[in-house]
């Protein structure tokens, strides 16, 4: 059975009296532990996905199931222990008048979690951030360093699932490949099951054992890493994608 | 010692919140002190807040002591160096016991009016919808009241007083702050770390008071003391009217009120409490400019 299951996924936004269709009877399925990546150009509808799946955005057909139960339109704590998500920017997704301290003991707050001390030391350096570092503010930190307090934050609930919404587009080059085989390596450690958006057929590459290509708010076509590796992609969308960062994959 | 505790604030990796806090208000103090018209008003507001404490000090006589043989005299006199009211009261021993009224009414508003405010600000822009509608709409029909009217109105309901004073002071001033605290809320709860914490399954009342405050307090800070000038000038004009603080309580409105009768032959009674509301209204006013600058989230970044 697989850990994330979603058929006919459709998310129908209502802006000034009209419907705008970001999703349209997506299906896709993630085992336990496994990278799955959905890539696109920018509103071909990845990221909405992922809002769904935290109910952040207005579902408005099919059904979304974490390890079989359907997910309803409200969201438990429950499911903030077993699904997390890292936003995009970094530099939007901290509270900037919280010290990382609050910022990473709240969801312990929230839960009822004792050793907060203990839990919120251990958080920053699994992330290979300086305990030093607690009681900064986030206006003190890099864009990078951010991420890896929001990745900290992500995994303080020690969930099973971890969304991740193009976690490094944020991010300059160099910070870009230290954080993602940071998210390796922690999913590699806790057996973490990745769900990621990228626009970067590269990062997608580096990151995931199965990726899905979307369009215009429907599937395109799923790749397995070893299709994507050999270029033996079905569709002409998937291949202009392929071919537009083709290069920067070689090099990796 | 002094440069042992300027490193400890300026520590970039502080070892307790205490510490990161106090750090934090040490570059607030920074910014403030870099604007020299905000520490005029720092000084003046300091200086209120110390003439109220030390009032007994500070007066040569007592505020209340009545002496007929010697009313009405100009300033500079021997013994009444601001001169004396139509009782023979000496006015500056009633300034300084006075500033303990002023102070006493604007604490009381600046505790009750922005949190009233703030509560129903952040409530009707986090949930939006019907919950929105029905508070706006009951901060309109507060707004559209004059404020002193409405003032009036609630004193002469309640019975004059300096408690029914503040209360209506406080009725009357909380829909600006509801306003200001609603179109902030409206920018903030969209973002993604709102969303973030939702996530982790917090309840409204946590994000509400936790997340979502926080970044409303700035500009309600700023607005509060900016707005404080309005209130020393209401609170005066209730007691100007006689519907506020009562005689023979020395609150500044009431001393200007009682120095009418007299404005073209001993201008200096009703003059010399002017003064005092015009230089306190003058320090909030120039404090809450300072404070812009420290507060706005925008401009923390050093």
């Amino acid at each position: 059975m697989s850990l994330i299951e979603i058929e006919n996924l459709s998310v129908t936004y209502h802006v000034g009296g009209h419907d705008v269709r970001a999703v349209e009877g997506v299906s896709l399925s993630v085992a336990a532990r496994e990278s799955y990546g959905l890539v696109g150009e920018s509103g071909s509808g990845k990221s909405t996905i992922l809002r769904a799946i935290c109910g952040l955005a207005p579902v408005s057909g099919g059904t979304i199931r974490i390890g079989g139960e359907p997910v309803g339109a409200h969201r438990s704590k429950a499911f903030a222990a077993r699904v997390q998500m890292v936003f995009q920017d970094p530099y939007a997704s901290i509270h900037p008048r919280h010290t990382l301290d609050r910022t990473l003991s709240e969801p312990l707050a929230i839960h009822r979690l004792g050793d907060t001390d203990a839990r919120v030391v251990r958080a920053l350096t699994d992330v290979g951030l300086p305990p030093a570092f607690r009681f900064r503010y986030p206006h003190q930190l890099s864009g990078g360093q951010r991420q890896r307090v929001a990745i900290a934050r992500a995994l303080m609930l020690e969930p099973e699932i971890l969304l991740l919404d193009e976690p490094t587009s944020a991010l300059d080059a160099s910070v870009q490949a230290e954080t993602l085989n940071l998210l390796n390596r922690l999913r590699e450690e806790r057996g973490l099951t990745f769900l990621m958006v990228s626009h970067d057929l590269a990062v997608i590459d580096h990151m995931c054992d199965r990726v899905l290509v979307m369009q215009h708010g429907h599937a395109a076509e799923e790749l397995t890493r070893e299709a994507l590796a050999g270029a033996q992609m079905q569709t002409d969308y998937a291949r202009t994608l392929f071919n537009a960062s083709a290069d920067r994959m070689l090099e990796a | 010692m002094m440069g042992q505790m300027m490193t400890w604030l300026r520590d970039p990796n502080p070892a307790s919140r205490m510490q990161a806090r106090l750090g934090q208000y040490y570059l607030g103090w920074l910014r403030l002190r870099r604007n020299p018209l905000a520490v005029v008003g720092l000084t003046i507001v300091l200086a209120l807040l110390a003439m109220a404490a030390l009032a007994p000090v500070l007066a040569t006589h007592d505020p209340f002591a009545q002496d007929l043989g010697r009313r009405l005299l100009p300033p500079l006199t021997p013994g009444n160096w601001l001169g004396t009211d139509d009782f023979g009261r000496d006015i500056w021993t009633r300034i300084v016991f006075g500033a303990r009224i002023t102070l006493y009414i604007v604490a009381l508003v600046a505790i009750t009016a922005p949190v009233l405010g703030l509560l129903v600000g952040t409530v009707a822009g986090y949930f939006g919808g019907v919950v929105d509608l029905i508070l706006m709409r009951i901060t309109d029909i507060f707004l559209a009241f004059p404020r002193l009217i409405l003032a009036l109105a609630l004193v002469s309901v309640l019975g004059p007083g300096i408690e029914n004073a503040v209360l209506a002071i406080a009725l009357t001033a909380w829909p600006p702050y509801a306003r200001v605290a609603r179109a902030e809320t409206l920018t903030v709860r969209g973002a993604d770390y709102i969303a973030a914490v939702r996530l982790q399954g917090a309840g409204s009342g946590r994000i509400i008071l936790g997340h979502v405050i926080p970044m409303c307090l700035p500009s309600v800070i700023i607005r509060v003391t900016l707005d404080m000038a309005g209130v020393i000038l209401i609170a005066a004009g209730l007691g100007f009217l006689g519907l506020g603080v009562q005689p023979p309580l020395p609150e500044w409105g009431l001393m200007i009120s009682s120095g009418r009768k007299f404005l073209f032959e001993q201008w200096w009674v009703a003059t010399i409490p002017g003064l005092a509301i015009f230089i306190v209204s003058l320090g909030f006013n120039l404090l809450g400019d300072g404070l812009r600058d420290v507060l706005d989230p925008r401009s923390s970044g050093k």
